[in-house]
């Protein structure tokens, strides 16, 4: 890359510039939070709080990620993600890759089929009582099952493979491989990015429904972080009329502990996106495997 | 598709060939088991609630014992007073949200595409997407003091800039600039996501042979890089209209005031607002199904527009 | 059209065999109590463990509760009330946000024998209505004395569905809730004495409009409040409408049908308009609101005195000298004054179809209200966890707050003679908020506290439908009256559209029952 044109350059320096001011205005709200999980309880209610700490001080930090409950529903939230993604990534692959395959009679009904479903659902009700006659009640399983394949990510991956080259296959075909093989040895080692990507957004959904397990879990111990975080930062506002005891009122969490359990439970995901990026920065090179 | 008068005798031609390519690919169809399975199980034998739609649902007594109603429930929405007006903004704020903010994620990976030094790009990638994560209640009262009329950094700026002070929060003009700008700042970062990833799906081999015909990077953008991304965007943008209805129920009520009510109550706001829903099924199923019924049908729309002009569709 | 056929064939077919399922798998809820595999993991262990462990038979009970940040079977009340009781109890919780959940539990049928929720009394009703609770008159008359003393008829009246009682209450245990919060360093700068009518307490915000006695220049707001609040405490009751309903000529009506209705608003409208309200109020919400008062920015807020620690912290570290009080209730033009008083409940206990064990939940219900019992629930032991001088309980801490403080969680009704007073003890905690609180309920005189007479109404089914629909139509029309979004000449059209919305249905059926009371 040397001999840089003035174009380049200044193409360059252009988009350093939007970036970074995209940058920093898109950490404002994170830093604000940061800062008041981080500040004395009267600097953050008087509004004083801005981007910088004000007192800096981590015991309440220390008070939110050492609580048991905390721990308990961390552990649960990782157990959850964890199994939920590797599931949810291995059966999507399975099923779109014969849905890439627009030529197969019927493909076209299976996807209409899926994509029905993402705009048509049962209802709360419906779903309460089939997870209930599974016996899912309070069950992690209940988180995981019924999310493994998001229609969204389907598509995404779908549109992928069909974006590949047939001639991958079709050399693979002749050599007598079977379809399990082609999709495993050939198809999904070229689908880093977009593994990478359905992955990540997999786990996320994972780890941030709050909605499933305040249905489907009653007990403290299986509770995963979104359900703890909801029900410490939802309703907070004192003048909430929805739970309009007084008894609550005089215990409600400082808002410097409700900014902790934030940030708390957001970090860990956050950084998985980080150790992903590997996998969207390489760029594909076919040409390697095809060789 | 579209394709309705086919004689009889090229129909049973048709039909043997289809054979021939199910039975020489029943192993492909085999890979589908589980995941009709999982659709069946978990999407479609739920499915029966919509008829609560179509009732007036009882929980204890349960979807067989409960009276049936009709139309009801989608009249009660229609009629109510301010419908027109309120789907009239729901309609507004997601078409601008569509129109605006749907290229900016497919910009945004573009310009990371250029940046060649990869600490920097991550960096920045990670910090777009950032906001994702939190509520907005949160990003909403950042908002509100960052607007505020005093002492709001944007006014202070108006001010020292010798401008009259902004009352951003309360001016029904500019409430839905105000949503727009809002949901753009949370997500872009998350919805580039997608495209960046099918960037780096492209094939290198294409950018080098590029390079030595002598195009330069702005041409190979253009002519490699948005092509080699087009079926992605197409996608997004299909489903992305399959929720026009949804205008951002969650974000205008952590935000809105009586002030601005004509121009930003939507759908959502207005049936919680007015405790509509409450404690009653069969109006939210309704309220719903009439939203997914628009949605599923302007993703048939979309995808046959798209198969149409541009020769891609998802199915 | 061959392929779209198809499809509309594939479609039929999925629903067909979706019906089919579903068939099968929704008739049996319901009575269904104990369908559902046990689920695996999770409180098993704690439910198995236990069925005969108690001496003299006494079956484990299952209670569900509201939620509190910490585990209800680890909390120290759990293992006295067992002590005491001699039942096992197995305590689960509801979400925060608990309706949609308790629905399902009860719809389902989930084996509670307790169910313990925030007082709603559209879902109570309805539970009752639909046959999901169990009459509790026979069974309290059998095994309840301790209920039947604790518990007055008044109550017992307010929560008879169809002649039957399905609840055992929990009262609220003090009258008034918020009223304006007045910085009294800033009274004393200007001049001034605390307002007792409302033309002083614009005389007050005037001079703190114009003297600034915060030194705040262009930021100083005489008073703040939120935009979802258009009725101001103290100042809706200075024009007779303390309560969303209040007695008009012996008939009650809501604030907006209220003559004294344009009055109010014309006095609110014109604290705006002279900047003596905050600019921003519509904008405000709660915690901005907070924010400009606990910062010392403003001179007088709406705040309800749980509030008050949390204020009186940030306001003196930012203004060491800052001093602060309720204003007692104002009087108005007309010479009226008052405060909205608290009547009903905050809790109800109700015993679900599906509880296997309704006369033990009674028993133990009954154990739990023996007057020592419910006394050593309600505050602990005297010496260990409060001190007592007269009818004034004061809390040891932190004793107090470790085993104590979400005492009122386990509650199952309370007794409603000795109950507020034990309860005072949590106000206690806290120096601060109990002055601000004894200000408003234990020094206003009882003329200014003005009872609201629908919290112990019993259900009605056409207010209970429009009411929540016909507040939000007040709240947002009052507050564009006040910034001058609309004017008053529109009031009678848009009282039409509120007797149409429901209003005229729901005022026939209140005034029904309060003639009849």
């Amino acid at each position: 890359m040397r001999g840089k044109k003035f174009g380049d350059l200044a193409l360059d320096g252009g988009i350093y510039l939007i970036l970074i001011a995209l940058g920093l205005i898109t950490l404002l709200p994170f830093a604000n939070v940061l800062s008041k999980s981080v500040s004395v309880e009267w600097a953050i209610v008087s509004g004083k709080v801005g981007i910088f700490p004000v007192g800096f001080q981590l015991d309440t930090m220390q008070f939110v990620i050492t609580s048991e409950q905390f721990l308990r529903s961390l552990f649960n939230s990782v157990l959850i993600v964890v199994i939920g993604t590797v599931a949810s990534l291995l059966i999507t692959a399975l099923t779109a890759y014969p849905l890439s395959k627009r030529e197969l009679p019927g493909m076209g009904i299976v996807i209409v089929l899926f994509i029905f479903t993402m705009m048509f659902n049962g209802g709360i009700v419906p779903n309460y009582l089939l997870i209930r006659q599974l016996g899912l009640i309070d069950d992690l399983g209940a988180l995981i099952w019924p999310a493994l394949i998001s229609v969204f990510n389907l598509l995404i991956i779908k549109s992928y493979f069909e974006s590949l080259p047939p001639s991958l296959e079709e050399s693979a075909k002749i050599e007598g491989a079977r379809n399990y093989t082609i999709l495993f040895r050939i198809i999904l080692p070229l689908s880093g990015p977009v593994l990478a990507t359905i992955g990540l957004f997999y786990a996320v959904y994972y780890w941030n429904d709050y909605f499933n397990p305040m249905l489907y879990i009653n007990s403290m111990s299986l509770k995963p972080l979104q359900l703890y975080l909801q029900d410490i930062v939802i309703n907070a506002d004192t003048s909430s009329a929805l739970n309009g005891s007084t008894d609550n009122l005089m215990n409600v969490p400082p808002e410097g502990v409700r900014s902790a359990t934030v940030i708390a439970s957001t970090i860990p995901i956050v950084l998985v996106y980080p150790f992903l990026q590997k996998y969207f920065n390489k760029g594909v090179l076919i040409g390697s495997v095809k060789g | 598709m579209s394709k309705a008068a086919t004689p009889p005798a090229a129909r049973i031609g048709a039909g043997s060939r289809r054979w021939k390519l199910i039975r020489g690919n029943l192993g492909l169809y085999a890979l589908l088991v589980p995941g009709l399975l999982f659709l069946l199980l978990f999407k479609y034998a739920p499915m029966y609630g919509i008829i609560i739609a179509f009732q007036d649902f009882n929980i204890f007594a349960g979807v067989a014992a409960s009276d049936w109603v009709g139309l009801a429930q989608f009249e009660k929405l229609i009629h109510s007073d301010e419908f027109l007006q309120v789907l009239a903004n729901t309609l507004l704020i997601s078409l601008y949200k569509i129109v605006i903010l749907f290229p900016i994620p497919i910009v945004l990976a573009l310009l990371l595409n250029e940046v060649r030094k990869m600490l920097f790009k991550r960096t920045i990638q990670t910090i777009i997407y950032l906001p994702h994560f939190l509520s907005w209640v949160i990003i909403s009262g950042l908002f509100l003091n960052i607007l505020s009329p005093s002492g709001g950094i944007v006014n202070e700026v108006i001010r020292s800039l010798g401008g009259q002070p902004i009352s951003f929060m309360t001016d029904n003009d500019l409430f839905r600039s105000i949503v727009v700008f809002t949901a753009g700042w949370k997500e872009i970062g998350w919805n580039a996501i997608v495209f960046i990833a099918a960037i780096a799906g492209i094939e290198q081999e294409q950018y080098e042979a590029a390079s030595i015909d002598g195009a330069g990077r702005i041409k190979q953008m253009i002519s490699i890089t948005l092509p080699g991304i087009l079926p992605i965007i197409m996608l997004m943008l299909i489903l992305r209209i399959g929720s026009l209805l949804d205008a951002g129920t969650e974000q205008i009520l952590t935000m809105y005031n009586p002030l601005v009510y004509e121009n930003g109550d939507v759908i959502g706001t207005y049936v919680y607002r007015m405790g509509l829903g409450q404690q009653d099924y069969s109006f939210s199923t309704a309220v719903g199904l009439f939203n997914s019924a628009v949605g599923f049908l302007l993703i048939v729309i979309g995808n046959s527009l798209s198969r149409k002009f541009l020769q891609r569709s998802i199915w | 059209m061959r392929k779209s056929s198809r499809f509309v064939i594939a479609m039929v077919m999925a629903s067909l065999m979706v019906m089919l399922l579903a068939a099968c798998s929704s008739n049996n809820n319901g009575e269904n109590a104990s369908g559902a595999a046990s689920p695996a993991g999770s409180a098993v262990s704690s439910e198995a463990g236990s069925p005969a462990a108690s001496p003299e038979d006494k079956p484990s009970l299952k209670r569900l509760g509201v939620w509190q940040d910490q585990d209800y079977n680890a909390y120290p009340v759990a293992k006295m009330l067992e002590e005491k009781t001699g039942y096992k109890v197995q305590y689960d919780m509801l979400p925060q946000d608990w309706t949609e959940k308790l629905n399902l539990l009860m719809a389902s049928g989930e084996s509670y024998d307790l169910v313990s929720m925030f007082s709603d009394m559209a879902l109570y009703s309805d539970y009752a209505q639909k046959g999901a609770l169990i009459d509790l008159t026979p069974l309290i008359d059998q095994y309840g004395p301790n209920i039947k003393a604790a518990i007055s008829q008044q109550s017992i009246d307010a929560l008879k569905v169809d002649g039957k009682l399905y609840a055992i209450p929990t009262s609220v245990t003090y009258d008034i809730n918020s009223s304006i919060l007045i910085r009294t360093d800033w009274l004393e700068k200007v001049g001034l004495q605390m307002p007792t009518t409302t033309d002083e307490l614009v005389a007050v915000l005037k001079a703190f409009k114009e003297k600034d006695p915060g030194g705040n220049g262009d930021q100083n707001v005489a008073l703040t409040g939120k935009g979802d609040q258009a009725m101001f405490d103290n100042i809706v009751g200075a024009f007779g409408m303390p309560n969303t309903w209040n007695e008009v000529d012996g008939q009650l009506v809501p604030r907006l049908m209220d003559p004294a209705y344009k009055d109010y608003v014309a006095f609110v409208a014109d604290l705006y308009k002279q900047g003596l309200l905050d600019r921003e109020y519509v904008a405000n919400k709660d915690a901005t609101a907070k924010e400009k008062f606990n910062s010392g920015k403003a001179g007088a807020i709406i705040v309800h005195w749980a509030d008050i620690p949390t204020i009186s912290d940030a306001l003196t570290k930012n203004v060491p000298d800052a001093k602060f009080a309720f204003v007692p209730a104002l009087k108005g033009p007309a010479g009226k004054a008052g405060f909205s008083s608290n009547a009903g409940f905050d809790r109800l206990t109700i015993i679900p179809k599906a509880s296997k064990h309704p006369e033990d939940a009674i028993k133990w219900i009954n154990a739990s209200l023996e007057p020592e019992t419910f006394k050593n629930l309600a505050i602990g032991e005297e010496g260990k966890h409060y001190t007592a001088e007269n009818d004034a309980y004061t809390p040891i801490l932190p004793a107090f707050n470790d085993e104590r403080n979400l005492a009122n969680n386990f509650m199952s009704g309370a007794d409603e003679q000795s109950y507020p007073l034990y309860w005072q003890a949590r106000v206690r905690k806290n120096p601060v908020m109990f002055e601000a609180f004894d200000t408003l309920n234990n020094k206003q005189p009882d003329e200014v506290k003005i009872q609201n007479v629908l919290g112990l109404a019993p259900y009605m089914q056409q207010y209970s439908k429009s009411n929540q629909q016909l507040e939000a139509m007040v709240t947002d029309y009052t507050v564009k009256l006040i910034a001058g979004a609309e004017d008053l000449s529109g009031l009678e059209a848009f009282q039409a559209k509120y007797k149409a919305a429901g209003e005229e249905a729901s005022a026939k059926e209140v005034n029904d029952w309060y003639a009849n009371k």
